[in-house]
């Protein structure tokens, strides 16, 4: 074999010969030329069989040259990175491409399942459903996994960039054919701005290797002068390379686009283009046909050939035979005959009458067959041969190639992806879309036409109604008719079970039959029971034949049958174009604490909690989290801690019904807070569930903050506001999220008042005059300043507020201390431990989506309330009232851990399965107390006082008591300081 | 993709910009405390779920943050009213609809 190709012809089609590419397949060297794409090149080089069949591992050859083709994946890696499966026609050959089988072990050639059967006694019809059930499926996983699949990520990261566009243009021209080309040239001075989207690299469709002179010309060269006459007029653009995937409602289109390098695809752009008119002129693929070992390496689709030969000079073999049901096969013949190949026959379904180029394959000397049925390939590794019944008898013929040609499958994809209706059309023998999607017209192949002349026609008219104008007159073309109509037959006189209908996924003729025979007789049965178009090639080839031989066998008629849904992506794209830029740091933008800066000085531990938040704090005295945690907590119990509280929500609500707004919200009566005064409670929805808790400020008359949690301030000031806009529309109030506008500091701690006196405010802080639950506002050193007292730990605490621009600071300011000392810098992990320690809740962790205000022990607030607020009504329907309900409860261990999430057991179980009555939603071991602590959701909790439960977390069990939920100071003696 | 010109700003957004509400015309009851269970959890969960042309609130959230109503066909996604909120939809004749 030389390097440049066995198969590859002297002369003729059009790739560049001076332009040599090297690549490998499967490790061995090879070589094409500029214009191949990776299918023509394998080909070229004499590549047989390509790749292994799904379940029973039969060899494989290239049927098609693009998308459609159900046997040629391959992965490729490119100097910008690895694809792990594709097909082959769909990549163009580029240099220093590494190219391999994804299917076969150990090589497509020689594979080692087929030798030992693997797969013939279980892999019929129906057999996921038969045979992969529980138990049965976990032993044969292992087999079956190993056995299939279609290559595999290699865990390398790709250098390909992706990148996401916006388009929108008045109109998009699906596909750059004659057809799509005709309607692009009919737009040319309309004025409206055109995207025309072609998948190949180059345009011209079925022009780059049909034989056909349009207005005088090669329709190659008609088809590169439009191309020139779209991209010289203002307002239209045509994409090569770009696959329009999916089409979705009000004409959104996903688009993808590879920019293709020398040595691979360098980058894609997903673009997402909103089109007002759509002319669909994505053509049609050819239809194989049914007959007995229709699957052999060898046998390729009639037009694939014809391509092979005119666009990429390539002869796939030697010695052809031409078996075809309309007059396109037999332009295969003539083209391979002119390429040198000797035509053995051709055989034709049809009777004499139908054909219309016999006159000249009698010139030519080809002898044909007419009425002519395929009953047994003679081929091992390769096609050798075939056994023919006739009207006259049987005959043999010798053969390295077989061309089939069954008839054309209209490419309807994305009409059907916006719910138009696919139509079986019993003149065409096709299915089409009778009525497009609104703002749609189509033309060319999709339509069902085979006729160049009326193609171009079509598309005018589309064109000129697209711009309300006058069609312009249709070119004068001279081209070789494709005619007649390719009825689908079921082959007789074969057994149904050596004849192929999908070849990736191994559906036979007879799985068809088993189907029926247990009444899988729905289209969308079928498919599921014998995988029939589920692979990769998303049936393209198979499912018309499938469901023809479905309606035969059902005795229906196709139309009566159907066929399966099309869904989104038209053909696989890329997970990391869908991606774009959204991976690693740039998935979301990270929020962080306007005084980020000291926290990464003082080492802290960050984690993500919707914020960057110092989880813990390096120290010398502290270089793992659990000491640091134990010695941060104790800071705060027994001297004084600093927390950055920045990401607390802060939300103002102002204006003269601001109070009577705000009581519509909360459990408290929120409308009876006095200006200076802070109070807690919760929020529920109007199914009575708590929304969120937090506390509320009065800062003066009209002039209230509230404080959503941590991660909760936007959806908390939407909702206020939806309300406000929707239901309450005349209350005078405005509600402002300035959550980011204010650094919130926390001191706690037994000294904290020592170190809210650093700041020297300007109004007294003595415990008699600012006392807890107290606002204050005033200034420092000239700037804003708010201090609450609260407490979330349970020590005394000041929150500290000023402009967030002021944050490092007030914070670095704090941090200084007095003359008694620094306080010590706290994490998130010790401020959540300290606030489990005095039983406060942590919303979201001791809540979830059923727990109203009655079951964390606010039922007493909720009786005082006299007037409305949201969610009061629901909290005397039946299911809020019910006693099973779980309650909040503290925990205390007898024996082991309490680990949040571990199942509280029924009473006297000792481990699962058995029915489990709640579960831990906080839990940890306290170092005040010396002992494990939790809170925990458990059934009837509040009357279970005492009672000791078991809990069950990761294979472990442990002991504890309910208690509750205040471990430490419960008489708030602390908080009074 | 939903397209809907906000009737406040008076921009052309895509659904990604807006935030869909539900139904439009739900009636909180003007005093839940008299509502019997079965009037307030119909208001809470009971929606016609319209296959066809449906009142609908939607919000404006990443552009004025104003909500609004819209008439939407939930099969075909054509929308024949965009309406501030305190405006009353108009009836539609059937004539209307099967031109639609
Ligand atoms: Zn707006």
């Amino acid at each position: 074999m030389s390097l440049t190709g066995s198969k590859r012809r002297a002369s003729g089609g059009h790739i560049d010969r001076s332009r040599p590419i090297s690549f490998t397949w499967n490790g061995k060297k090879m070589q094409g030329f500029e214009g191949d794409s990776l299918a023509s090149a394998l080909i070229a080089n004499g590549v047989g069989i390509v790749g292994r069949s799904f379940k029973y591992h039969r060899p494989r050859g290239f049927m098609a040259l693009g998308a459609e083709d159900p046997n040629a994946m391959v992965s490729v890696r490119d100097a910008h990175g690895y694809t792990p499966s594709i097909r082959a026609g769909q990549m163009p050959l580029a240099e220093g491409m590494e190219v391999r089988s994804v299917t076969g072990w150990p090589s497509a050639s020689f594979d080692i399942g087929a030798l030992a059967g693997l797969g013939k006694p279980f892999f019929g019809a129906g057999f996921y459903y038969k045979t992969m059930m529980w138990p049965n499926w976990s032993w044969f996983e292992p087999i079956v996994r190993r056995a299939t699949g279609f290559g595999r990520p290699d865990g390398s990261k790709e250098s390909r960039a992706a990148q996401h566009q916006y388009q929108a243009v008045d109109v998009l021209v699906v596909g750059a054919g004659p057809a799509g080309l005709a309607a692009a040239q009919g737009l040319i001075g309309s004025g409206l701005s055109v995207l025309v989207a072609e998948q190949e690299q180059r345009p011209g469709g079925s022009l780059l290797w049909e034989e056909a002179e349009i207005d005088g010309k090669p329709g190659i060269a008609w088809a590169q002068d439009i191309a020139k006459e779209i991209k010289a007029t203002p307002g239209m653009q045509i994409l090569t390379s770009t696959l329009v995937a999916a089409a979705y409602d009000t004409n959104i289109f996903t688009l993808v686009q590879s920019v293709i390098d020398a040595r691979g695809i360098a980058a894609e752009r997903h673009i997402t283009l909103h089109a007002k008119q759509v002319i669909l002129a994505s053509g049609a693929v050819e239809r194989p046909l049914l007959f007995a070992d229709n699957d052999r390496p060898g046998v390729m689709l009639a037009g694939a050939v014809r391509r092979l030969i005119r666009d990429y000079g390539v002869a796939p073999c030697k010695q052809l035979v031409v078996k075809t049901s309309n007059d396109s096969g037999w332009l295969t013949a003539f083209a391979a005959q002119d390429a040198g190949i000797k035509v053995v026959a051709i055989l034709d379904t049809r009777p004499r009458a139908e054909a219309v180029h016999l006159a000249q394959a009698e010139a030519l000397g080809i002898p044909v067959v007419f009425e002519a049925a395929i009953t047994a390939m003679k081929a091992g590794r390769q096609l050798r041969g075939l056994t023919v019944s006739t009207p006259s008898g049987v005959r043999k013929f010798a053969c390295d190639g077989l061309a089939v040609a069954g008839g054309w499958t209209p490419l309807i994809h994305l009409a059907c992806h916006r719910g138009a209706k696919p139509v079986w059309n019993d003149a065409l023998q096709m299915f089409t879309v009778p009525e497009l999607p609104q703002g749609w017209q189509a033309s060319g192949g999709v339509t069902g036409c085979t006729s160049l002349t009326e193609a171009l026609g079509q598309s005018l008219q589309a064109a000129a109604k697209s711009s309300q104008r006058q069609a312009k007159a249709t070119p004068l073309v001279k081209a070789p008719a494709f005619g007649g109509v390719s009825l689908i037959r079921r082959p007789s006189g074969v057994p149904a079970n050596k004849v192929w209908i999908d070849h990736q996924n191994d559906v036979k003729l007879s799985d068809v039959e088993i189907a029926v025979r247990e009444n899988y007789v729905s289209v969308e049965h079928l498919k599921r029971y014998t995988t029939l178009g589920m692979g990769t090639d998303q049936g393209r080839t198979s499912n018309v034949n499938g469901l023809a031989m479905l309606a035969h066998l059902t005795g229906r008629e196709i139309s009566e049958v159907g066929i399966t849904t099309f869904r989104p992506m038209v053909s696989a794209i890329r997970m990391g174009t869908i991606a774009g830029g959204h991976e690693g740091d740039l998935i979301a933008p990270r929020r962080y604490l306007p005084a980020d800066a000291v926290h990464r000085r003082l080492g802290a531990d960050f984690e993500d909690f919707g914020w960057q938040r110092p989880d813990w704090y390096h120290r010398p005295d502290a270089s793992d989290r659990d000491t640091a945690v134990a010695l941060e907590m104790a800071a705060v119990r027994s001297d004084v801690g600093i927390f950055d509280g920045s990401s607390l929500g802060k939300v103002e609500v102002t204006g003269p019904d601001a109070a009577a707004f705000l009581a519509r919200f909360y459990v408290s009566d929120m409308a009876t807070l006095k200006p200076g005064s802070v109070r807690y409670s919760v929020m529920l929805n109007e199914e009575g569930v708590i929304y969120d808790d937090g506390v509320v400020a009065c800062l003066g008359p009209n002039h209230y903050l509230a404080g959503p949690t941590s991660g909760h301030a936007e959806a908390v000031a939407a909702h206020f506001e939806r309300w406000r806009q929707t239901e309450w529309p005349s209350s005078r109030v405005a509600v402002g999220n300035v959550t980011s506008n204010w650094c919130s500091i926390a001191v706690a701690g037994p000294r904290a008042r020592h170190i809210l006196a650093v700041l020297n405010p300007d109004f007294d802080i003595s415990p008699a005059a600012f006392k807890h639950m107290q606002v204050r506002e005033g200034s420092w050193q000239g700037i804003p300043l708010r201090v609450a007292r609260v407490s979330f730990t349970g020590e005394l605490q000041f929150e500290i507020s000023v402009p967030s621009r002021y944050a490092e600071a007030l914070y670095e300011t704090l941090l200084k201390g007095d003359a008694a000392g620094a306080p010590r810098a706290i994490g998130m992990e010790a401020w959540l431990r300290l606030r489990l320690e005095k039983g406060y809740i942590h919303l979201g962790s001791d809540t979830n989506g059923r727990t109203g205000p009655t079951e964390v022990g606010m039922a007493a607030l909720v009786a005082k309330r006299q007037d409305d607020f949201i969610g009061k009504r629901s909290l005397t329907l039946p299911f809020a009232l019910s006693d099973e309900r779980e309650q909040l409860v503290g925990l205390v261990a007898v024996s082991g851990k309490i680990e949040a999430g571990a199942r509280v057991l029924a009473p006297g179980c000792t481990a699962p399965p058995c029915k489990t009555e709640g579960y831990v939603t906080s839990g940890c071991d306290s170092p005040t107390l010396g002992h494990p602590i939790g809170l925990a959701l458990i059934e009837r909790g509040f009357a279970r006082q005492g009672e000791e439960v078991t809990l069950y977390s990761n294979g472990r069990t442990s002991r504890a008591r309910i208690t509750s939920p205040v471990f430490y100071d419960p008489e708030n003696e602390r908080l009074r300081q | 993709m939903i397209l809907l010109r906000c009737p406040y700003c008076r921009e052309m957004r895509s659904e990604a910009e807006l935030t869909w509400g539900g139904e439009a015309g739900i009636m909180r009851p003007a005093d839940p405390a008299i509502a019997s269970d079965t009037e307030w959890t119909e208001y809470l969960f009971m929606r016609t779920n319209t296959k066809g042309w449906l009142q609908e609130q939607w919000c404006c959230s990443a552009g004025c943050g104003q909500w609004f109503k819209v008439e939407r066909h939930t099969v075909s996604h054509q929308i024949r009213q965009i309406l501030r909120f305190d405006e009353a939809f108009s009836d539609v004749t059937i004539a209307q609809e099967g031109a639609a």
